[in-house]
């Protein structure tokens, strides 16, 4: 039976940071991430609203520290499935860790293996734009850096044990199970984003050239795929590329009826990217309203209008392709009040921010209390705001609403407070 | 120009169907998803925001109610479920309210105890009216047939021919439309066209059956008038015209039936939200070419003259129609939309 002071559900940036302040001050933490690297989604960002400072570069060495903290223990491809509070300072939690068939500590990631893996899936850290191989690395700047087997696409050829230079790949590694102990909990479980394939007049997945806004963070990060814009149909660099605001948000035919909060700067960051990286291009956003009530949003907003990106007041309708792979949008112009119709050759959906289902299964039948859209709910918004209804259980980042990163940061600093105040208040019997 | 608001316009509007339009955001999408919505008429988003404000001079202006026809996309697309093919039905029966000089069409839209009253009334009449010819059929025959005339006479020249006038004299006049005379015969022929095919309904993605039906309805209404009523149906020999009313009676109660069944399943946009108007339209519809049918087939199984309730069946329902659903009802939607094609045609050609 493993103990711990305090266990983090989620190793995103918000999960870090609350594990990092309670390393810190001197407890012991279990960090389980059910992905094979730290770093959650802010990790595969290019930079970041409003300051444009690379996300990598934040990214990278705070997850490093994590990873290297004497007080923190991390698990990956790891899921938390059941948490039960026994008494006031004892959870019992439930921890499943699959086989990543690598030993981490031997590994070196020379990608040798990768090279002899014959098997060529798409790349979900590259969001889908290019393959990978069965046999990798997550990405370049993953942590822990070394080799994973994608056992569900491996044929078990074998060439990459053959080739592995330490002996490190292991086929007969098997799911562990693991019953822990733990004093407090802190949820960091973050988000989902909106998929756009539930909104068909869109024309994601059919038409070649829209894709979704993740997969324009990639095009444009700087471990990029393509190491240049290109649309994805036929490799063209783009003239004209339009961006559809609230593309899952504020609509309450997908069920989300909410502001994803996110959408208008992180589209506006990627607008002055773009006017950077391919200078004679168009860029046009199309938006209901822009909500730019951050701190240096509206600045940051008009910086971006002053760099000529083009801002149209209207949603988009619907979206056709032509034949020449060029898309269609039709909507009304809202200060004129008549239907139009522009061209552009790509288009970027700026998808929503959906609520990650999977917090509320961890606890027994409705004991963790969520709000209506499935975020976990801040039973004391104003007074505690990462107090969840169940006491010694903390909320951090977008497990408890859509936020940006500043905010998630703000977020975990407040989970990792109310935590250490938990723990100090019920010290071990 | 100063514009008048009225604050309680959304309230009014409720008494004739609207839902939840004030929910609207502006977002467009109705606009754009819309297949009649042109560059040059673009809506439904101008009159949700329009109705928002309460802006009633504009709406009454405006043609664009008419010129949907409710394929019902918007509504299924609307991010805020705000409904604005509801809000274009309800302000077409706002404004058949507004054009009629009577005020019974609001009237009857807003207190459905009042049109049920007049209802019961005109029954009343008949089986006052049968008492004292002594429910002689020759006679009841007789005078129905010469009351059916004079009831399209006169609803047309007292009901119809003034409203239309006012529609034109706000849609046109008042909107500051100045176009030659002769325009007004040039574009006759965009009135036909839309009178006798609603051919923009057809426009309507994934709507074309509906649109076939209510065309052969339509048809099939008018050619039932003019064969009973010039051709005296009911007291004809020639075989000829007694099959064709048999057919074109079959044609509307089977038409209507599926149009009923549709309101009853609300599977489409269209029939989720069906008012007492709509149900009257579409009911009394039936039972005028059920009844129709039925005592042309009683007459010819000779059985009428034992069977007179049956007539008195079809006179009610013919005189409740032909009085209070064609002047004052959902009827008048086949004038007005037509019309509005004619004014948007000659509007058109100002620009």
């Amino acid at each position: 039976m493993l103990h711990y002071d305090a266990l983090v559900v989620g190793g995103g940036i918000a999960g870090g940071e609350a594990a990092l302040n309670l390393a810190n001050t001197g407890y012991k933490v279990l960090l389980v991430e059910k992905d094979r690297s730290l770093g959650g989604k802010m990790i595969l960002l290019s930079k970041v609203f409003p300051t444009l400072d690379c996300s990598a570069c934040i990214t990278t060495p705070k997850v490093s520290e994590i990873a290297r903290h004497k007080n923190i223990t991390i698990f990956t491809e790891s899921e938390v499935t059941a948490i039960v509070k026994k008494s006031k300072n004892d959870f019992t939690a439930q921890v499943t860790k699959k086989p990543r068939y690598v030993r981490v500590e031997d590994c070196t990631a020379c990608q040798l293996c990768e090279r002899a893996c014959p098997v060529s899936v798409r790349d979900e850290y590259q969001s889908g734009l290019i393959g990978r191989k069965a046999a990798f690395i997550p990405f370049s700047i993953a942590n822990p850096k070394a080799a994973a087997i994608d056992i569900e696409n491996c044929t078990l050829c074998g060439a990459c044990e053959k080739v592995c230079p330490t002996h490190c790949i292991d086929f007969t590694m098997e799911t562990e199970y693991y019953e822990l102990h733990v004093r407090t909990v802190v949820l960091a479980t973050g988000f989902n984003l909106f998929d756009p394939l539930q909104i068909p007049r869109y024309g994601y997945g059919q038409h070649k050239n829209v894709i979704t806004s993740m997969q324009m963070e990639r095009e444009i990060a700087p471990t990029r795929p393509y190491n240049t814009i290109l649309r994805p149909g036929d490799g063209k660099v783009p003239d004209r590329i339009a961006y559809v605001l609230c593309t899952g948000s504020r609509d309450a035919t997908v069920g989300n009826p909410i502001c994803s909060q996110i959408c208008c700067m992180y589209s506006i960051k990627q607008a002055q990217l773009l006017m950077g990286a391919l200078p004679m291009a168009d860029v046009t956003i199309y938006y209901i309203n822009i909500r730019s009530f951050g701190k240096g949003f509206e600045e940051f907003y008009q910086q971006a209008k002053g760099m000529g990106v083009n801002f149209v007041k209207g949603k988009i309708g619907k979206i056709t392709e032509k034949e020449n792979g060029n898309l269609i949008l039709r909507y009304e112009d809202i200060n004129e009040g008549v239907v139009k119709e522009a061209e552009h050759d790509m288009v970027v959906l700026s998808v929503g921010v959906k609520s990650n289902p999977t917090v509320g299964k961890m606890f027994g039948r409705d004991e963790l209390k969520l709000d209506p859209f499935h975020f976990v709910a801040q039973d004391d918004l104003l007074g505690s705001p990462s107090k969840t209804n169940i006491d010694g259980v903390f909320v951090a980042g977008t497990a408890s609403a859509p936020m940006d990163i500043p905010d998630s940061i703000l977020s975990a600093g407040s989970a990792s407070s109310e935590a250490i105040s938990y723990l100090i208040q019920h010290q071990e019997p | 120009m100063a514009s008048k608001l009225n604050p309680t316009f959304s309230e009014q509007l409720k008494k004739y169907g609207s839902v939840n339009f004030n929910a609207c955001y502006n977002c467009g999408t109705c606009t754009a998803i819309c297949s009649l919505s042109t560059t040059d008429d673009s809506f439904p988003r101008e009159m949700v925001r329009l109705s928002t404000l309460g802006l009633e001079d504009e709406i009454k202006k405006s043609l664009k109610p008419w010129e949907c026809y409710y394929c019902g996309e918007c509504t299924t697309h609307c991010p805020q479920t705000a409904n604005p093919g509801e809000l274009m039905m309800s302000l077409r029966r706002w404004l058949t309210a507004k054009y009629d000089w009577t005020g019974l069409s609001g009237l009857f839209y807003k207190y459905l105890p009042a049109f049920l009253t007049t209802m019961v009334l005109v029954f009343a009449g008949v089986l006052f009216f049968a008492n004292s010819v002594n429910w002689e059929l020759e006679r009841l025959l007789h005078l129905g047939h010469m009351f059916e005339r004079t009831a399209i006479a006169t609803v047309f020249v007292v009901i119809f021919i003034p409203n239309l006038l006012r529609m034109w004299y706000f849609t046109v006049v008042k909107a500051g439309v100045k176009v030659p005379f002769k325009t007004y015969f040039t574009a006759l022929n965009d009135l036909f066209v839309h009178m006798f095919t609603q051919k923009r309904a057809r426009d309507c993605d994934g709507n074309h059956f509906r649109w076939l039906e209510h065309m052969i309805l339509v048809f099939a209404y008018l050619a039932l008038l003019f064969t009973t009523v010039f051709l005296n149906w009911f007291s004809t020999e020639n075989l000829f015209v007694i099959v064709l009313g048999y057919l074109e009676s079959a044609f509307i109660f089977i038409i209507t039936a599926d149009f009923v069944k549709d309101r009853i399943q609300k599977k489409q946009t269209l029939t989720k939200n069906s008012k007492p108007s709509d149900w009257f339209f579409v009911i009394w519809l039936m039972l005028m070419g059920l009844t129709a049918f039925f005592v042309r087939l009683f007459i010819d199984f000779n059985i009428l003259e034992t069977s007179k309730w049956l007539y008195i069946i079809h006179l009610t329902v013919l005189m409740q129609w032909a009085l209070i659903i064609v002047p004052f009802g959902k009827w008048t939607h086949f004038l007005y939309r037509s019309f509005a094609m004619y004014f948007a045609k000659i509007k058109s050609v100002k620009k």
